[in-house]
């Protein structure tokens, strides 16, 4: 009887069975002596990985809800939230606040708890609470891998301090600097940019050196019933309404007011307080009149 | 005989030697030495045969047959496929005990179990992709199994029954599989058992499929509950149930004996049991060596692929906000996947399977063709070949490449950089993610080689788009690559194109990408470039 091409695969003798046996088992054994022999250094890389993962969730998480605050870089808005992106953070906030834990738990517990107190800060808002433990939107795998993404600036904030690379932190109202700078006297907070009525309205409104606005203020949105802003109205159709909303008052006249004087008027469901008092200190009366104009501009370019 | 007289009457050593038989021979459960040794040598056993008294002695052994046909012992007429399920059962029940330890099935741990299982675990890797790895293979063999018994017609009389049982099996395993694909709790998992387990919510009428759905994730949406559910029955009940099924199969395989080839026996008759003295191949020493030594290298090949060719996936954390673009089945439900797409959820979920599975069950009844012969059961083999061909073709229905293309600039940049998983670009990785901006119309190039294909796929991508579709016109995109923090990078797709009214439309994307992050495929060459540590810069 002629043997089909498989008949290979009828193994008979019992001693070549179990040769190729041994074989498997040497073959196995191999390869396991080669998984052990780099498994530490697959699990070095494995915990990297996953460290650098939980930083890309977070900058994730960053850029759809811190930035508008603390600025796309990290490096605060003025008046609106302090800069995180800063050698003085890193350094210096936890000995001046008193903190007496870890850094990573301090920032851990502010993203989770916020800073609920407004008594002596100058900065616009509070910061919310973000864990859904306190009644925020975020799981902890999400505070901690935002955690991890704000102490991932540790390096280039450490950088800062040169001229080239100043660092961008404003001193705080609530704990004022304890830092003492190395010739022994007091630190010299960075000067605020003085009021020099060369800056236009986009850069007052959004831009590094500007107020901050955008922080709470959405320019593309409308603020109607069904659209308002969380924190400041939203301002796409702030030339139609801003006319109607104090008696007496054309809208030139009740937009200056309410950058100058935000607490005399306050909107039906917005709280005083939260917007800066001191912008007529912090820009000239061009730049404030360039602002409003800017502002009720219906074909307002950007 | 106490040991004195013994040794008196034997000698010193001869006594030893008896003693040192004795004990061989309790472990063996009733070979002695020498027997073993002639077996090695492949000698005849004497007769009354002295190799069938483990067959009585040993528990595990009283199961097996004492001897097969020399016919059915042929490599090639079972494919040792039984007998390779149920060995993939006893590895799945040993890495999944191994993998227990360092599980708790709770939505705050499941997931982070798993990164501590990958990165601080020793061997804890291989254990899961062995796992993994296993019930794919499993769910692959159970199938391979029941085709091989369609075609070489062993389920006609007297093996109905064990038909039966088998299909059950097939189920229990598939369900077994799924249910385990919950446990690591990151988004592949938690999308596919929310659409599997929306499935049972269309059994009719409605309050049956919502206490069914209810059930099974044990809230209206799958939670904590769900979690501690699917675990029970992937560790505990549905185990139970194959054991039991398992136990009931086999032993009407043994019972019946493995149908022969079909050409040796008359049509009608069944002579599996009736086994001719010289056709005898007994199970000590021939098959038991045999089955050992196929076990061990299906064993050393699953090794071998698993440390260098297969890794489990395990995407982000499961997130019952967002639904992933492309969300998929386990390829083993494609089929069931596609057939959702072309039929309404209650037929194609519930009563399709469901008539699939009792077809499936009464396959011995229905064929009432008494021969097992391939040339007689022309209508059964072809009809078996279609049915075959329509759950590969339904499976590729399955597949993201069937009818559920989104729209052209998401496809694009879901193509370069899917939401989860791999995708060319994280392939490339960090290193090799130039910092800058590149527009497609300028024709980028860069000093990077693999960087300068992802731009012209980029670019070729868009084109190819353009031809296909008619609402997008003039497109081109924009790719840039900032430096967001040390090593992290932001990867910007943007897109622009004309609509038919001539708007111009803009599609944004940003990822994030680590200088440490690892990516990597399900199948394919596994990187082990974390053997050699960079080079100094």
């Amino acid at each position: 009887m002629k043997r089909p091409w498989y008949s290979f695969l009828y193994v008979r003798s019992p001693l070549v069975k179990i040769g190729l046996g041994i074989l498997a088992v040497l073959v196995m054994i191999a390869v396991l002596l080669i998984l052990g022999i780099i498994e530490e250094r697959r699990m070095e890389a494995q915990t990297a990985n996953w460290d650098g993962r939980g930083v890309e969730k977070g900058a994730e998480l960053y850029a759809n809800n811190c930035y508008t605050c603390h600025g796309i870089d990290g490096k605060g808005l003025p008046g609106v939230a302090p800069a995180l992106h800063s050698k003085y953070f890193f350094t210096q906030r936890i000995h001046d606040v008193g903190w007496t834990g870890s850094l990573h738990d301090y920032v851990k517990l502010t993203i989770a708890a916020g800073r609920p107190s407004k008594v002596n800060t100058q900065w616009a808002q509070i910061m919310p609470t973000w864990s859904n433990r306190y009644g925020g939107p975020m799981r902890d795998d999400q505070v901690e891998n935002l955690t991890a993404f704000v102490l991932n600036w540790e390096e280039d904030a450490l950088a800062q301090g040169t001229p080239d690379n100043p660092d961008p932190w404003q001193p705080f109202a609530d704990a004022p600097s304890k830092a003492v700078a190395d010739d022994g006297s007091a630190p010299v907070a960075e000067a605020p940019v003085e009021p020099t009525g060369s800056r236009t309205p986009q850069e007052l409104f959004g831009g590094a050196n500007g107020m901050g606005c955008a922080g709470c203020h959405n320019l593309d949105l409308p603020q109607t019933a069904d659209s308002r802003g969380p924190v400041g109205p939203n301002m796409a159709n702030l030339h139609e309404t801003a006319g109607t909303m104090v008696p007496g008052e054309d809208a030139e006249t009740y937009v200056h007011n309410s950058i100058v004087a935000p607490n005399a008027y306050v909107h039906e469901g917005y709280m005083a307080g939260i917007m800066p008092q001191n912008f007529a200190e912090r820009m000239s009366e061009e730049e404030i009149n360039a602002l409003v104009a800017w502002l009720l501009d219906p074909n307002r370019q950007r | 005989m106490a040991v004195q007289p013994e040794i008196e009457k034997k000698g010193f050593v001869q006594t030893v030697l008896d003693a040192a038989d004795d004990v061989f021979t309790r472990i063996t459960a009733g070979i002695p030495a020498g027997e073993v040794r002639r077996m090695l040598r492949g000698e005849a056993p004497g007769r009354p045969n002295p190799r069938l008294k483990p067959h009585s002695e040993a528990f595990l052994l009283h199961i097996k047959p004492t001897y097969y046909h020399d016919s059915v012992t042929k490599f090639t007429h079972t494919f040792r496929l039984g007998l390779l399920s149920t060995y993939l059962f006893f590895v799945e029940t040993i890495t999944g005990l191994i993998l227990m330890i360092w599980y708790a099935p709770t939505p705050e741990r499941a997931y982070t179990d798993m990164i501590r299982l990958l990165s601080n675990v020793p061997f804890g890797q291989l254990m899961r992709d062995l796992h993994r790895l296993g019930a794919e293979m499993m769910v692959l063999i159970v199938t391979a199994h029941m085709v091989r018994t369609y075609l070489t017609g062993s389920y006609k009389a007297p093996r109905q029954f064990t038909w039966f049982t088998g299909v059950i099996l097939l189920v229990v395993t598939l369900f077994l599989s799924f249910s385990g694909y919950l446990l690591p709790w990151d988004q592949l998992a938690f999308w596919a058992v929310t659409i599997g387990t929306s499935m049972a919510e269309a059994v009719p009428p409605k309050v049956v499929g919502e206490t069914v759905n209810l059930l099974a994730r044990g809230a209206p949406d799958i939670g904590a509950n769900g979690l501690m559910r699917f675990y029970l029955l992937h560790v505990l009940f549905l185990p139970l149930v194959l054991f039991l099924f398992f136990f009931v199969h086999y032993y009407k395989v043994v019972h019946f004996g493995i149908s022969l080839p079909s050409d040796e026996e008359e049509v009608g008759q069944d002579t599996a049991n009736k086994v001719p003295a010289d056709r005898r191949v007994y199970f000590l020493p021939d098959v038991m060596i045999d089955e050992a030594t196929f076990l061990i290298g299906f064993t050393a090949v699953m090794v071998v692929i698993t440390a260098f060719f297969f890794s489990a996936p395990l995407e982000s954390i499961a997130n019952p906000q967002s639904t992933p673009l492309h969300t998929v089945a386990p390829w083993y439900f494609y089929w069931l996947q596609g057939l959702l797409k072309i039929a309404d959820k209650m037929i194609a979920g519930v009563i399709l399977p469901g008539v699939l599975l009792v077809l499936l069950i009464a396959i011995p009844y229905l064929d009432r063709n008494p021969s097992r012969r391939g040339r007689d059961r022309r209508v059964a083999i072809i009809s078996g070949v279609v049915a075959g061909i329509v759950m590969i073709i339904l499976s590729w229905m399955g597949t993201p490449y069937y009818a559920v293309q989104g729209a052209p600039a998401v496809e694009i940049v879901q193509e370069l950089m899917p939401e989860e998983g791999m995708g060319p670009v994280r392939e490339i990785g960090y290193q090799h993610l130039p910092l800058g901006v590149y527009d497609t119309r300028e024709h980028p190039e860069t000093e990077d080689e693999e960087f300068n294909h992802i731009l012209h796929e980029f670019a070729a991508s868009i084109a190819a788009f353009e031809e296909k579709d008619p609402t997008f016109n003039n497109a081109y995109g924009i790719l840039s690559v900032t430096q967001e923090q040390p090593s992290l990078k932001r990867i910007t797709w943007e897109i622009f194109w004309l609509s038919p009214d001539g708007k111009e439309d803009r599609y944004l994307r940003t990822f994030f990408l680590h200088e440490d992050s690892l990516y990597w495929e399900q199948y394919g060459l596994k990187d082990f470039s974390f053997v050699r540590p960079p080079a100094e810069e």
